[in-house]
């Protein structure tokens, strides 16, 4: 038996989803770009890296959530293409990186203190984990079945 | 304008970008990315002036320190958006969702003269008031609500897709003769 996904049902979900997504990934990588630029030295430079990490966390928390909720609705709207895509594949391995290393290293640097030379990597290494995880999204659309276009 | 834009899209530069698969994409990607390393400080100032976030920082903390990068992000944002118009500008011209995007973007700047000397330039005095000014919540409120509406019409661009050949034909009169001359040949680009 094969059941219709709902969301197929009406071709405004999708772009209602995308919206909400990338709400949800300006928030969330918004704010963990916040405290790498402050890492860098630009940007909130009157507060501490520790302090914007307190600050933000729960938004931060709130953008991830959100953008996970509506990546898997829209990932549930046609499966198949997803688990074949290469962009699609390079980005979940991106995104589960990013999260970890936001939640392990990136967090105890900042809380430890760490020497500038340490916390400019490790903000690097954050921003270019997220950015990754950006393109790759759009690529998704872009490679479809997998096959690029020429 | 409709001249202005058939120039633009048919120039070398556009011309090469639209042969590649690969261009557009990354550009669209470096958009995005702007909005996800960059919407984040404008959301952040707009919902700390709301009472929202980030509450233990004075105002001018955010605002002050935040304006430079978001001006970067901005620029960033206009230059990548003007290269997708370029490589396909008669479809982004006859497109609602740009004419809405671009009267949003006249908003952004209305929005900030409006607001400069009462609010932006005047960061201080939000923190040495008792409460925050009502004028400082409007302009906070109608920040978030001008760039949601930003994201919505971005989104919306990629799933109209203006019938050019039609177009043409009712332009010229001549259905046949247009839908023979195709337009340089482009990628079908997914939204």
């Amino acid at each position: 038996m094969i059941i219709e996904n709902p969301l197929n049902a009406s071709p405004l979900v999708f772009p209602v989803l995308e919206v909400f997504h990338i709400a949800g990934f300006a928030l969330s990588i918004g704010t963990i770009a916040l405290v790498d630029f402050r890492l860098l030295g630009f940007g909130m430079r009157h507060e501490t890296a520790a302090e914007l990490v307190s600050d933000l966390h729960l938004w931060t928390l709130s953008g991830i959530v959100l953008m996970i909720f509506t990546g898997l609705l829209m990932f549930s709207s046609d499966p198949d293409m997803y688990y074949l895509n290469t962009a699609f594949n390079i980005k979940m391995t991106l995104l589960v990186l990013g999260i970890i290393f936001n939640y392990t290293i990136h967090r105890k640097t900042i809380k430890e203190g760490a020497p500038p030379g340490k916390n400019k990597m490790i903000a690097l290494i954050s921003l270019a984990l997220w950015v990754g995880v950006v393109f790759c999204g759009i690529f998704i659309a872009f490679i479809g079945d997998g096959i690029p276009r020429e | 304008m409709l001249a202005f834009v058939q120039w633009l899209q048919a120039t070398a530069f556009f011309t090469a970008f639209r042969g590649s698969w690969y261009v557009y994409p990354i550009v669209m990607s470096t958009h995005l990315a702007a909005i996800a390393l960059f919407g984040g400080m404008i959301l952040m100032v707009d919902m700390r002036i709301l009472g929202l976030a980030m509450k233990k920082r004075p105002i001018a903390d955010l605002i002050d320190q935040l304006r430079a990068p978001k001006q970067v992000g901005f620029i960033i944002l206009v230059t990548c958006g003007f290269l997708m118009f370029g490589s396909k500008a008669e479809e982004y011209y006859y497109n609602i969702f740009f004419r809405m995007k671009m009267l949003l973007l006249v908003l952004v700047f209305i929005h900030a003269m409006v607001f400069r000397s009462s609010v932006y330039g005047n960061a201080a005095a939000l923190d040495k008031a008792p409460r925050v000014p009502a004028v400082a919540k409007l302009a906070a409120g109608l920040s978030f609500c001008i760039w949601l509406c930003l994201v919505i019409c971005g989104r919306g661009i990629g799933y109209i897709e203006p019938p050019l050949d039609k177009i043409h034909a009712r332009v010229n009169g001549h259905p046949a003769a247009v839908v023979a001359d195709a337009t340089t040949p482009r990628v079908d680009q997914t939204p």
